[in-house]
């Protein structure tokens, strides 16, 4: 173990000693002297005060003091304890009513009897990591896992049931996380769905963003992926055009030390035929025919104005745009033609002649072809510009969706990369002057790749040459419709094969030959044979040849599943269990591949966490791959990335200063939005608003299901700014700013410039429109209002219980509800209600603690909208008595009663909470001095986000686990 | 747990080739009603549903039916069906909203039984196909969810109407995206169901993972002991509910041969498919016989043919293609064309109806569906359908009927409001399938 951790942790306790408020004093009381006073002081004043409510009788607030005879028993529900601690320190126990209370001094006797406790056990066990309990991944670590795992956003748990949440209300630990057996029947069901993504390449396999198991999505993989590559190399001449213009004018543009190939880059276009276009356009003789004209007209483009540049560039840019227009309306004069072949008897759009064409067509994309009914004249000088000019600018650059061939002019039907067959499938590439002339190596490369899958992923050849056999025998005019063609099948297996291939060739051409086939006709039927049995010869070789390369994935995909490298003997688990379902279970390569990823999945290296413990009783530190994991699921609520584990794997990962650097890259990465929903999401109870439907959207029919949306990314986007900007924390509750979109702007009131309409941006003194911070955001307001009407309780009790984490009972179950629509509360305003509510005692005791702080909100209506008047027409009060007797009104009312009374312990809560999810357990009283220390070193570094994660990542209780025999466990 | 439950394995068949065709029934297994299950009452006898598909219509001027019950008059098309007469519903005038105006072919196919609007051009999406629905609602039952098969490969080339064909080549979708890959292979349809490879698979995955849990428990601390016991416990849990199905299933396999009765021959063509489409189409519904008879699965459904079929039938006399031959219709060839796949209902029908299950018979208890995605195939008509049903579905469905919904009107005449009513006798509730929120009224 290395020694620097062990120092590192010990610096960390000495340094809460030394800052700590609340640190714990010496250890001077006994097990013993707590024991006898628990006895002597604590039981008897129970007896007096607290059972009558709270006894084996009446448990009021469910809870019951009179089963507490031991000090261990204290001790092991110490939560109940700092709870009945907070309301003695209060003296909001025994309540006023009652007619026993005790003297102030057995009162003050009690609390440091309970204090002393609490001190004594944080001190005792000082540097225990605490029992984190090993878990399955909660289902939105299961999505986001399996999001980086495979590369597509599957969300297998999306049928699942909801994850139970903890006492801290987060759903990511072991206190809440359970099994059943009907949970892992989704999980199985789940593991198979992601391994029916699996697709199986040549080399290695990927996972598709859909199953990929059928043929026709197995197609649409292979084909979505050929035209996205088509679809991200731009061939419009016009801003190849404007490019090689920039370039001219790089000088007078302001951009002189700028190279073509930066232009190139800039602009998102090929730099291989950028150059290209700059050449011909530079070439010092102006060619003849329609290669001069462009020549003339690229020259003749306007020179940059100095003082109206952009407005120069725009008129340039429509003049390029026009020059385009020019040379492809030029260029189609000499557009490929080639009349269908047509032999009498057999079909024109039989696979062999329909290919010939397209071949042809194909081979003339860069040629010069003179149009059939010229009477032109053309010289060399002509000819040879004019080879030029269709080189250079060919008919098309690729063929992405190929008209069928009995009707050419239905290009566009959707039917995509195809051949143009009637009936049959079939692929077809046509995309030589992309190839020659825009990519260079490494795209084109990539291309040829992406057709080769194509046959190797979806069997086209195959398919094709199947679906042939059926044409050509069922389908008019049925040139194989004699008995000697019989043999031939699609469904027979073997017709694929290289002899029924050869033989289907032999008898087609003879009857070829027979009713009269010219040469051509009879090349075009012998080269399509030679040419599908070589395509399907080459998969069969590859699907054989690719197989070692798919279980040397599998081994890899296990590693990335589960974490960390695998042990020799686990990579071998994984090779045995293949070989095992090929060979005693009899399954395909394929299915075999795809039972392993399932049971790699399913394994609990992958849906569980669990951290290695090891021998005896002591605490050791987390190995690498432990803590890497830990970080990541504490940041990104899923598996640790390349750069994690590269740490982990180097042994440095736990050196303080490796282990702040990764957690601020963490900070600062997309993935961060998944503690923003997870960990704000919940701490903040908004996690499920995008489901909220509590809203009467007849009467607010504003209320849409995209200002639903809006709102739930408002405390989002806030928050991941924070935390992305390293802002201080108290931005949440003061921030003058806040994040909109157009939507939300307009629930707002505030304008939008055009530019921005489609887009969120930031609100800088957003006090103006009554918002900033967390506050005021709609989506609180809209959460904790029932329907017609606010609700000041709701929205109190929301600021307390979540913001400042204050716990309060739930209300007895016999009180009655208000009205559901305020228009209906008769001549009483909300708030004189709720007054009148609190003058019954029983209410008064929690509801003084927060409906003061909802009454600030009355200026907000029940979906967050500004306001004068309720729904009963009476004007909105918004003026408060706050629980320490202080007034104000309004946001800027309890925003000032926040700060000056409340701030600490909004911070404290904040802390807790972070902590909490951070180490997927509930806290115990050895964390209290960590809390302190992290709320310390918050306040000094200017209640920084990044200081508070960067605390509670070099805790002793975050690097630590407990040994596997502590006895505490 | 030896992985050889079922006597009725691949093997046992091949050592057994056999000549005959047919095969000698299994008394057919109600697995709950011999076998109390522990604690509870017996459950109700299953109800199975299949679906026989022939594609390009019938022959209509040889189709009809008047008069019920053993006094039906039947067609000559629909002369096969004569002996079952009391079990049939003769259905016309049905017809699927969404196959009609889209032109020809594919685009009257793909959603016969989904009743969903189909996207033209490179992505597929349709709908949910009724017999999906039930396998997801009720295939847990079963050790297989659900049968697809064919008799005809699929194509998935373009139409000129620009609707792959692969709509013409599946009438079982998984969902809106996905057609269920059909077996076209007797062979392997019999495997997956005798060598239990649906649950044989699942296990091998389950047993895999308790390894590796029990491997993981040494290495962790006693809490997290619990937890991962708390999964292993799980795990085995859902292994013994997939056991029992299968050990029920094995076990009234064995019942019945031990009362003297032969295990099943069913010959196993290893090398492609039958030349003969006969003993093709009937070795599917064998195999769909089979399955249902030991409760494999509850639901199935058969492509017989796409439309735009291939097939050929020189026992028929028929010298074109099914597709070519369905462009004359009226024809004499194209009448013994389609009175030749009545006969597969007929055929799948009776040996149903000769499997004694409890009081009644495994056809008692089930519902077959034959549909054609057209009318006529001369004029493409997908106004109007042809559907016969055969079976009570377990006492839900009467028989010996003629339904004609012709003049009803097209809110009363769905497609969908059929599959609406069976699902519901079949227990499951929808509010709505497909374009019908309704059942249908009168079945």
């Amino acid at each position: 173990m290395p020694r620097f951790l062990f120092l590192c942790c010990v610096a960390f306790a000495t340094g809460a000693g030394t800052t700590n408020a609340a640190e714990p004093p010496e250890n001077t009381t006994s097990d013993s002297a707590l024991e006898a006073d628990f006895v002597k002081v604590v039981q008897p004043f129970l007896k007096s005060y607290c059972f009558a409510c709270h006894g084996d009788k009446k448990q009021e607030a469910k809870l019951d003091l009179s089963g507490y005879t031991s000090l261990s028993e204290v001790v092991a529900n110490h939560r109940v304890w700092d709870t009945v601690l907070e309301r003695l320190q209060a003296a909001e126990m025994p309540p006023e009513k009652a007619s026993n209370q005790p003297t102030a001094l057995a009162r003050t006797a009690v609390i440091q009897w309970v204090e002393a406790l609490r001190d004594h056990e944080a001190l005792r066990n000082a540097g225990d990591p605490g029992a984190v309990l090993g878990r399955r991944l909660s289902h939105a670590e299961f999505d986001y896992t399996i999001r980086d795992l495979t590369g597509v956003d599957i969300r297998p748990t999306r049928e699942f049931p909801v994850d139970p949440a903890n006492e801290a209300g987060f759903d990511n630990s072991g206190e809440s996380l359970t099994m059943s057996p009907a949970l892992v029947r989704k999980y199985l069901a789940a593991a198979r769905h992601i391994a029916d993504h699996v697709v199986l390449k040549p080399q290695g396999f990927v996972f598709a963003p859909h199953p990929a198991v059928t043929d026709t999505d197995r197609d649409k993989y292979c084909v979505h992926r050929i035209i996205a590559f088509y679809d991200r190399h731009n061939v419009d001449y016009a801003d190849y055009f404007l490019a090689a213009w920039r370039f001219q004018h790089r000088a007078a543009l302001g951009i002189p030390q700028t190279s073509l190939s930066e232009i190139a880059i800039k602009a998102h276009l090929s730099g291989k035929y950028l150059a290209t276009i700059w050449s011909i356009v530079n070439e010092p003789e102006t060619a003849a025919g329609p290669l001069g004209e462009v020549q003339a007209d690229w020259r003749k483009l306007l020179v940059p104005d100095d003082q109206e540049t952009a407005q120069r560039v725009a008129e340039v840019k429509r003049d390029c745009e026009r020059l385009r227009d020019k040379v492809v309306i030029l260029r189609k004069k000499f557009a490929p033609h080639l009349d269908k072949m047509h032999v009498p008897g057999i079909s024109d759009g039989s696979q062999p002649f329909v290919l010939w064409r397209n071949r042809q067509l194909a081979r003339q994309r860069m040629r010069y072809v003179p149009s059939a009914d010229s009477k032109e004249e053309v010289d060399s000088a002509l000819e040879a510009a004019l080879a030029r000019f269709c080189q250079y600018f060919p008919d098309v650059f690729y063929v992405s969706d190929r008209a069928p061939y009995f009707d050419p002019k239905a290009a566009n039907s959707g039917r995509l990369l195809t051949a143009g067959f009637h009936l049959m499938q079939g692929y077809f590439r046509d995309d030589e002057p992309l190839r020659e002339l825009v990519l260079d190596k490494a795209a084109q490369h990539e291309l040829d790749v992406l057709w080769l899958e194509l046959n190797y992923v979806t069997l086209a050849p195959n398919r094709q040459y199947k679906d042939f056999i059926f044409f050509e025998r069922a389908e008019p005019p049925r040139f194989m419709q004699e008995a000697l063609f019989d043999f031939a099948r699609s469904e027979d297996k073997a017709a694929t094969s290289e002899a029924k291939i050869q033989q289907l060739s032999e008898a087609h051409l003879a009857k070829a030959r027979k009713i009269g086939a010219g040469a051509q006709a009879l090349e075009a039927i012998e080269e399509y044979y030679a040419n599908i049995s070589a395509d399907i010869r080459w998969i069969e070789q590859a699907r054989r040849d690719a197989e070692p390369s798919h279980l040397a994935a599998l081994v890899k995909f296990a590693e990335r599943a589960w974490r960390r490298p695998l042990a020799l003997s686990e990579e071998e688990e994984v090779l045995t269990f293949y070989h095992m379902l090929r060979e005693k279970d009899e399954l395909s390569h394929e299915d075999a591949i795809r039972d392993s990823v399932a049971s790699i999945i399913l394994s609990p290296r992958f849906c569980f966490r669990l951290d290695r413990a090891e021998a005896g009783e002591a605490s050791r530190p987390l190995s690498g791959y432990a803590l890497a994991s830990r970080l990541s699921y504490f940041l990104w609520s899923s598996m640790p990335d390349t750069e994690l584990l590269a740490h982990a794997a180097a042994g440095d990962l736990n050196q303080p200063e490796v282990l702040v650097a990764q957690t601020r890259r963490m900070l600062g990465d997309e993935r961060i939005w998944r503690l923003a929903t997870e960990f704000a999401g919940n701490y903040l109870d908004f996690r499920r608003f995008e489901e909220h439907n509590a809203v009467d959207r007849e009467r607010f029919a504003g209320f849409t299901n995209e200002l639903r949306q809006a709102m739930y990314e408002e405390p989002l986007r806030f928050f991941v700014n924070i935390v992305s900007q390293n802002r201080s924390v108290l931005d949440l509750l003061y921030g003058d700013y806040t994040f909109v979109n157009p939507i939300l702007a307009k629930h707002y009131g505030m304008s939008i410039a055009e530019e921005d309409a489609d887009r969120w941006i930031r609100v800088d003194q957003a006090h103006r429109f009554g918002r900033g911070g967390l506050l005021p955001m709609a989506v609180f307001l809209t959460k904790n209002s029932p329907g017609l009407r606010t609700s000041p309780v709701k929205r109190g009790y929301w600021v307390v219980r979540r913001l400042l984490g204050e716990h309060i009972p739930a209300p007895p179950p016999e009180v009655p509800e208000l009205p559901k629509d305020e228009a209906k509360l008769g001549e009483l305003t909300l708030p004189q209600v709720l007054a009148r509510h609190r003058e019954h005692r029983v209410c008064a005791g929690c509801h003084q603690r927060f409906d003061a702080i909802g009454l600030v909100f009355e200026g907000y209506g029940p979906i967050g909208e500004r306001r004068d008047q309720d729904l009963g027409g009476r004007p909105v009060e918004t003026k408060a008595t706050f629980p320490d007797g202080s007034e104000g009104a309004g946001l800027d009312g309890l925003q000032r009663y926040l700060h000056e009374k409340r701030e600490e312990q909004f911070i404290d809560n904040l802390c807790r909470k972070l902590f909490t999810f951070a180490l997927g357990r509930s806290l115990v009283t050895s964390d209290r001095s960590t809390i302190a220390t992290t709320r310390t070193r918050l306040a000094a570094d200017g209640h920084r986000f990044g200081s508070l994660v960067e605390t509670i990542v070099l805790s002793p209780q975050f690097l630590n686990k407990r040994g596997r025999d502590d006895p505490r466990d | 747990m030896s992985s050889d439950h079922s006597r009725i394995t691949r093997r046992t068949v091949l050592r057994g080739i056999g000549v005959t065709m047919a095969l000698p029934w299994l008394e057919s297994i109600s697995v709950s009603g011999d076998e109390p299950a522990t604690g509870g009452a017996p459950q109700a006898l299953p109800k199975r549903f299949a679906a026989l598909f022939m594609g390009n219509g019938i022959s209509p001027k040889n189709w009809s039916a008047q008069g019920s019950g053993a006094d039906m008059e039947l067609s000559q098309t629909l002369q096969p069906l004569a002996p079952l007469k009391t079990k049939l519903n003769v259905i016309t005038g049905l017809f699927n909203k969404n196959a009609t105006g889209v032109g020809i072919h594919p685009g009257q196919t793909g959603n016969i039984l989904s009743g969903a609007p189909l996207q033209k051009g490179a992505v597929l999406r349709g709908g949910i196909s009724m017999d999906q629905v039930l396998a997801s609602r009720l295939g847990e039952e079963t050790p297989q969810s659900s049968l697809v098969l064919g008799c005809e490969q699929p194509i998935t080339g373009y139409h000129e109407t620009n609707f792959s064909m692969a709509y013409s080549s599946h009438i079982s979708w998984q969902d809106a995206d996905s057609p269920v890959p059909m077996e076209v292979y007797p062979s392997l349809a019999f495997d997956s169901l005798f060598d239990n490879q649906g649950s044989k698979r699942t296990q091998s995955i389950l047993d895999r993972v308790q390894e590796h849990a029990a491997h993981f428990n040494r290495l962790v601390s006693r809490a997290d002991q619990r937890k991962l016991d708390e999964y292993l416990t799980s795990v085995r849990a859902l292994e013994k509910q997939i056991e029992r199905t299968r050990t029920m299933k094995s076990k009234a396999d064995d019942r019945a041969e031990n009362k003297g009765r032969r295990a099943i021959t069913l010959p196993r063509p290893d090398n492609g498919l039958p030349e003969d489409i006969r003993e093709h189409m009937r070795l599917m519904c064998d195999v769909i016989a089979l399955a249902f008879q030991t409760d494999k699965t509850r639901v199935a459904t058969l492509l017989m043919c796409r439309d735009l079929s291939g097939l050929f039938y020189p026992f028929l006399d028929v010298r074109l293609a099914h597709h070519p031959a369905s462009h004359d219709d009226n024809s004499d060839a194209y009448e013994r064309v389609s009175r030749y796949y009545v006969s597969q209902l007929a055929y799948l029908a009776s040996r149903l109806a000769a499997m004694p299950e409890g009081e009644s018979t495994v056809l008692d208890n089930s519902c077959l569906l034959f549909i054609s995605n057209l009318w006529s195939g001369s004029q493409h008509d997908s106004g109007k359908v042809p559907v016969l049903l055969a079976g009570g579905l377990g006492g839900t469905l009467a028989t010996g009927r003629v339904l004609d919904y012709t003049d009803r009107g097209d809110e009363n005449r769905r497609l969908c409001s059929l599959y609406l009513s069976i699902l519901d006798r079949m227990n499951v509730k929808l509010d709505k399938f497909g374009d019908s929120a309704t059942q249908l009224e009168g079945l």
